[in-house]
């Protein structure tokens, strides 16, 4: 892989990245959204959410895991109520790490 | 929002809410210190230089879609499939922007660019979850990106410029961070019953759509989550309807 092939990615990616993220901010916010599209978008954010939490909980790194002695799952699970009782986005992510660790040591 | 068509005098109330911004964006940036880290680790191994890894991280800050280009680029994969497997990624992306819209209008466009640069799965959900306490602003939002922009590019800079020193960060559990994170932004966004049901629909989506390979129909995996993110808001929102 050479130096020039690194740098021309760099650039395309964050011209990409910007792509996706900036102009439909800049247009749509200019509009008048239809009430059937802004019910639509009102889903969006539980949606993408769902299917990340599936996917890295389901399917690590892109395979099948399947089998409750999946650490993922059994983490995932009390990860959850953790961020319920107690409102705290890093009190959960600390929490989740900490029984990752525990879990997957105790599954081998 | 009122907040953007305050006078100058508004000022303090605006440097207060950026700071409330930064303090919601906390745990983010302490999520993407070890998975930028790790970004940092496999980068400097592939054949990136710390800096370009940095610089890298800090202009596309594309959390998944960066680690998705480390592997296809050590598959040789030609540049320009690269750039489009990271596109749709983060098409999603398109969504979340949509989404927020409503919330910045009358905001100058310049904050408004700020804002979509910063904008990733985890700061969209903090700032849409503050939006619907009914306490989000401009400046907060903008305090959000900052501090997990930070977040990123330290952790990248940490990873690529410490990497033999660090170590394996996975014995900290960074394997688990970036699910951790989405976990509980899932419990926050998930609000009622059509949240939690349109949620549930897309994670079985989710899981389900690899597996039609079984039966010769391949869904790429760049494509998955905006598919059935897609597929389940469009069915709730029928519903719903």
């Amino acid at each position: 892989m050479t130096d020039e092939y690194i740098w021309i990615l760099i650039v395309l990616m964050a011209a990409a990245n910007f792509a996706v993220r900036f102009p439909p901010i800049a247009i749509l916010s200019r509009l008048e959204l239809p009430e059937p599209l802004t019910r639509w978008l009102g889903l969006i954010p539980a949606a993408v959410m769902g299917a990340l939490v599936a996917g890295e909980v389901f399917r690590p790194g892109g395979e099948y895991l399947l089998t409750l002695h999946n650490p993922y799952l059994l983490a995932a699970i009390p990860t959850a109520v953790v961020y319920h009782r107690t409102q705290s986005l890093l009190g959960a992510m600390l929490a989740g790490m900490l029984l990752f660790v525990g879990i997957s040591a105790l599954l081998g | 929002m009122p907040e953007c068509n305050q006078t100058p005098t508004a000022h303090p109330d605006r440097m207060s809410n950026f700071g409330r911004g930064l303090r919601l964006g906390l745990p983010v940036f302490l999520g993407y210190m070890p998975i930028g880290m790790a970004f940092g680790i496999l980068a400097t191994t592939i054949g990136f230089s710390a800096t370009q890894a940095v610089i890298c991280s800090a202009t596309a800050f594309a959390g998944a879609g960066q680690f998705i280009a480390l592997n296809l680029m050590k598959a040789q994969t030609d540049i320009m499939a690269v750039v489009a497997a990271v596109t749709v990624v983060n098409l999603r992306h398109v969504l979340f922007a949509a989404t927020l819209s409503p919330y910045l209008k009358g905001m100058s466009i310049g904050r408004q660019a700020l804002l979509g640069f910063t904008l990733t799965d985890e700061t969209f959900a903090v700032n849409v979850s503050d939006r619907r306490r009914g306490t989000s602003s401009g400046a907060s939002m903008a305090g959000v990106g900052v501090i997990a922009w930070t977040g990123w590019v330290t952790g990248t800079a940490a990873g690529g410029f410490a990497a033999s020193w660090l170590g394996d960060p996975s014995r900290w559990g960074v394997d688990f961070a970036m699910p951790a994170m989405f976990i509980a932004l899932l419990v926050a966004l998930a609000e009622n019953r059509s949240h939690v049901a349109v949620a549930a629909m897309a994670a079985a989506l989710a899981i389900g759509l690899p597996a039609l390979e079984t039966f010769g129909i391949t869904v790429p995996t760049s494509w998955l989550i905006v598919i059935a993110s897609m597929t389940a808001a469009t069915v709730g929102a029928v519903i719903r309807q």
